[in-house]
């Protein structure tokens, strides 16, 4: 085994070391669980950008194992450069998330299992982009649904996480086995699971085809949130605790992305694609105006952060639906950067609700005066969200709407720009109602932890890095580009 | 009597041990666990008997019992081998089990051999080549069912529950008798593999008789009505035998004789796909509104019933050998995810007293490992990867896929919405394990409970098989490779 199959593994190895740790430490490990936890994310992390040296060598780090003969079931693991930016954004966020939960969770007996759970999780999004067969794919991509569920089941707050973490598993249950179907009639036609069949090009009956990305599409749609497919993300974001609901929003939702780009994109050519590019776009606009009207109407800030996930992964579907070399790198960085502002967002949020102990907007105000760090950085977050330069999200919108006016659809693009007029609306009005105003009656402001507080403005700094040298990152996603559409379009 | 010893080997062991055990509790020791410990040394030596069988059946099929030319009493065929091997793991685990929990029942000397005269009848049902004795062991096997099932003797549901169970369960053994008549009146002989060239009337009208009788034991709608019944009511231990083996062997056998009797493989597998359509989607409907977990895991068998008839008639009617294959494999998966859970069950039961899904709250509490354990089994049972269940889907829908046919897909999408649909009892059975006490017993004092060893040995090895079939599925596959080749060149 050489150095780069050792870091491929230590991908996944050491956030599933950590988690058969934390099992068999169980109230033992209640007070370095924290410590494991973040630990193992680190590590991941590192070893994801160890890696990074060996794609720009031009190499791909393979780890390919027999598993299930009979069936022609290969255990394999690649990294590429259409992995790789997928597979920072989650390893980021991960370590985030966790170094934000050592604040923000309560310690008690079951702490070792929260974590263990946050890493399988996390274990769930990195197997999933890592994965280089069908079948492997498939188990990571329900090992994220099982463990985030688990978490909204029994760490949720409110007296109906149950029936909200059953909605959540079993609407994108319903998503997944439409992806399982199209993964499967690929399987047949290939005659094995490995995606290098599928990278070798696969020949399917044109209707076949246009059923795999049908099925394909929607099935991804449902854990993107796409309207009217988004009806299990307010309530589970609501829900989750806040570390949780950071990886849903800023991580998980990008599986969808990477659903999309990995199969119906690089598998099927341009004009297979063509019937699907007008209905993404108008799916996405849909989702865009929905998301944000929603957002503007809501009252609980956590669902207000939600509903504008619904709204940004509209702006990503449409960027993918133009099928153009534009639309489809912004949708990429749009997926990256959405991840840092809308990571950042929830843990302002999170802090904001540590602080006061209330959600609802109307019970709060003029909190400038009192959190001002917490309210620049809101405020760095709703401008990024607006779409603002120079920080990031600028960037991605910029190369979406650029995408969208190389397509024939001229009416189709004026409208997802104005729409984001809405965007711009929800934000700085979430912004004003926090931390401006007056400030309503016994409101009182409790100190915040130092571990809660450092994640939100490394994610703010990030926020503006990225929006003024956004190269390297661009860099990873003209290489991703350049593997799936192959210079073909 | 000539030819294979190896073949008789297994069916000897449980068959002597169920008098051995009769006689050692008569006379010896009528200790729970001394019986237990003995019955597991049956099952043991009845489990290396099957192993050496299985080394003889590599290549050739063993048979023992000379009949005419050709004909055979017992056939050790490579399916059958699969459906012994997976009843008698089960039996040995559930033997193991029952070392702790008949504290409950009692009477011991009639437990243990009614057990091994079940397994027994099993055994030699699923190995008999004439279908005279096939009778005779459906016969033995559902005897000894009935009994067990009304084991609990003082409570009326449970003597009721057994005497639907004889009943039903006689038309079924009769209606098995009437097609023998009718196979031996037109051919004069009742050996399958004898029977070559088309069937005429008489023994068309025989398979349909098998179809029907058998049809009764594995639980085909809307031949079902007794199984819940039974499986709800039969102690926990009889329970996990009847959904995990019982009803799965009866329905190999099925197979093997319509087909041995020239019954269409085509028009076969599709009865097959249609039934399983009404099997799962009521199995999983009368699942949901369930309240006692026992008759919850019943109608849930009904619906895995389903699965594994969709999977065998996908097989049988497009050709696809690997859909029999992944037939068998959920079989395993049934009897360890099912098993498991009864046994979960009983455990509640026996500590806590639990018999409806409302009294299940609080185990996490209570008894946190068999909390997680059945989490694992009813988990398995929804198919969530990487579980054995879910590599059992994988394959029915790979299988389904490969069909490329309307009907194909109809059991395809029919397959999927019922997995949807069995989440919304899954879950929320998971959900209550987990759920804090309810406040009248929350001030009891009871705190953990520490489980005895003989039902947690059991327990852990049920969870690590769910979890290490999951995984890694390669070698289980293997050993039930030759089944699919060897049911689809059955038919004529």
């Amino acid at each position: 085994m050489n150095a780069e199959t050792m870091w491929l593994v230590t991908i996944l190895g050491a956030p599933l070391a950590a988690v058969l740790l934390l099992f068999l430490l169980r109230e033992g490990g209640v007070r370095v669980a924290g410590w494991i936890a973040g630990l193992a994310a680190a590590l991941s992390l590192a070893a994801t950008f160890a890696l990074l040296p060996v794609l720009q060598r031009g190499d791909v780090p393979v780890l390919d194992v027999q598993w299930i003969p009979d069936a022609n079931i290969r255990l394999s693991l690649h990294v590429d450069w259409l992995t790789f930016p997928f597979l920072v954004t989650e390893a980021t966020v991960a370590l985030l998330a966790i170094v934000y939960t050592w604040g923000y969770h309560h310690t008690d007996g079951r702490t070792p299992i929260f974590y263990a759970l946050l890493m399988l999780f996390a274990i769930g999004m990195s197997g999933t982009t890592l994965a280089d067969a069908m079948f492997l794919f498939y188990i990571f991509w329900e090992l994220m649904l099982v463990a985030s569920c688990a978490l909204i089941a029994i760490w949720g707050e409110g007296e109906h996480r149950g029936a909200v973490a059953l909605k959540y598993f079993i609407f994108t249950h319903l998503g997944s086995l439409m992806v399982l179907v199209g993964l499967l009639l690929l399987y047949d036609a290939t005659g094995n699971d490995s995606f290098s069949a599928l990278r070798a090009g696969v020949t399917l009956a044109p209707g076949l085809a246009t059923t795999v990305t049908v099925l394909f599409i929607i099935g991804f749609c449902v854990k993107m949130a796409i309207f009217p497919l988004h009806l299990w993300l307010p309530d589970a974001h609501a829900v989750a605790p806040m570390p949780v609901t950071i990886m849903l929003a800023a991580a998980m939702l990008s599986m969808g992305t990477y659903g999309i780009l990995r199969f119906p994109l690089s598998i099927f050519s341009l004009a297979q694609m063509t019937p699907f590019a007008v209905p993404m776009m108008v799916a996405g606009i849909i989702s865009e105006i929905y998301g944000a009207l929603m957002a503007l109407a809501e009252q609980d800030i956590k669902r207000i952060i939600a509903y504008s996930s619904v709204s940004q992964m509209g702006y990503i579907l449409f960027g993918l639906g133009t099928l153009t070399y534009d639309g489809i790198a912004g949708s990429m960085l749009h997926v990256i950067f959405h991840a840092i502002v809308k990571a950042l967002l929830f843990m302002c949020v999170g802090l904001v609700v540590r602080a006061t102990g209330r959600r609802r907007i109307t019970e709060l105000g003029d909190l400038g005066s009192a959190m001002p760090l917490v309210a620049i950085c809101t405020g760095v977050g709703a401008l990024a969200i607006a779409g603002m330069p120079p920080l990031c999200i600028f960037d991605s919108e910029w190369m979406i709407f650029a995408g969208g006016f190389h397509t024939a659809h001229i009416g189709l693009s004026l409208l997802t720009l104005f729409g984001s007029l809405l965007t711009v609306a929800y934000a700085l009005w979430l912004v004003g109602r926090i931390f401006f105003g007056i400030r309503p009656e016994g409101l009182t402001i409790d100190p915040l932890p130092w571990a809660m507080v450092a994640p939100t403005l490394l994610l703010t700094a990030l926020a503006l890095i990225e929006g003024i040298f956004p190269a390297p990152v661009f860099h990873w996603v003209d290489q991703a580009l350049n593997l799936i559409l192959g210079g073909n379009w | 009597m000539t030819g294979d010893l190896s073949v008789v080997l297994p069916l000897a062991c449980l068959a002597g041990g169920a008098f051995a055990v009769y006689l050692v509790a008569r006379f010896v020791t009528s200790r729970n666990d001394l019986l237990a410990l003995f019955t597991a040394g049956v099952f043991t030596a009845a489990l290396t008997a099957l192993a050496f069988l299985q080394s003889a059946a590599a290549n050739r099929l063993p048979t023992w019992g000379h009949f005419g030319p050709g004909g055979a009493l017992l056939r050790a065929d490579p399916g059958a081998l699969v459906v012994v091997g997976v009843a008698l793991g089960l039996g040995l685990l559930v033997t193991v089990y029952s070392g702790r929990y008949l504290a409950l029942d009692r009477r011991y000397e009639t437990y243990y051999p009614l057990l091994l005269m079940l397994m027994s009848g099993l055994v030699g049902m699923l190995l008999a080549e004439d279908l005279f004795n096939l009778y005779i062991f459906s016969e033995l096997m559902s005897v000894a069912a009935y009994v067990l099932v009304a084991f609990r003797r003082r409570v009326t549901a449970a003597i009721e529950a057994g005497f639907k169970y004889l009943v039903m369960g006689s038309v079924g053994t009769v209606t098995i008798l009437i097609g023998v008549s009718f196979v031996y009146r037109e051919t004069g002989q009742l050996v399958l593999s004898q029977m070559t060239g088309t069937p005429g009337p008489w023994t068309r009208a025989g398979a349909a008789c098998f179809l029907v009788g058998l049809g009764i034991k594995s639980a085909i709608v809307p031949l079902h009505t007794w199984l819940p019944d039974a499986h709800g009511r039969a102690p926990g231990s009889i329970s996990a035998m009847l959904s995990g083996v019982i009803v799965q062997s009866a329905f190999y056998t099925l197979l093997k004789v319509c087909l041995g009797l020239g019954f269409p493989a085509r028009s076969l597998g599709t009865l097959l796909i249609v039934l399983s359509l009404f099997n799962m989607t009521l199995g999983n409907g009368l699942a949901l509104v369930q309240t006692h977990t026992k008759r919850l895991l019943a109608y849930s068998t009904i619906a895995q019933m389903g699965y594994i008839m969709l999977s065998m008639g996908v097989g049988l009617r497009y050709h696809i050998p690997e859909a029999i294959q992944a037939g068998l494999f959920l079989m395993l998966t049934q009897a360890t995810t099912k098993g498991l859970a009864f046994l979960c069950q009983g455990v509640c039961h026996f500590y806590c007293g639990a018999a409806t899904i409302n009294q299940l709250r609080g185990t996490a509490a209570h008894v946190p490992s068999i909390a997680v354990a059945f989490t694992v089994a009813l988990a398995g049972l929804a198919g969530v990867p990487p579980l054995a269940g879910f590599v059992g889907k994988w394959f029915i829908l790979t299988s389904a896929v490969r069909s490329s046919d309307a009907l194909g897909y109809v059991g395809l999408a029919a397959f999927l919405l019922n997995s949807l649909l069995a989440l919304g009892y899954y879950l929320p059975l998971i959900g209550t394990l987990f759920a804090p006490s309810p406040p009248h017993t929350a001030g009891t004092g009871v705190g953990r409970i520490q489980i005895s060893p003989w039902m947690a040995l059991p327990i852990t090895t049920l969870g690590a098989l769910v979890l290490a079939i999951g995984l890694y599925p390669g070698p289980w596959l293997g050993w039930m490779a030759n089944a699919g080749a060897y049911l689809l060149a059955l038919r004529r």
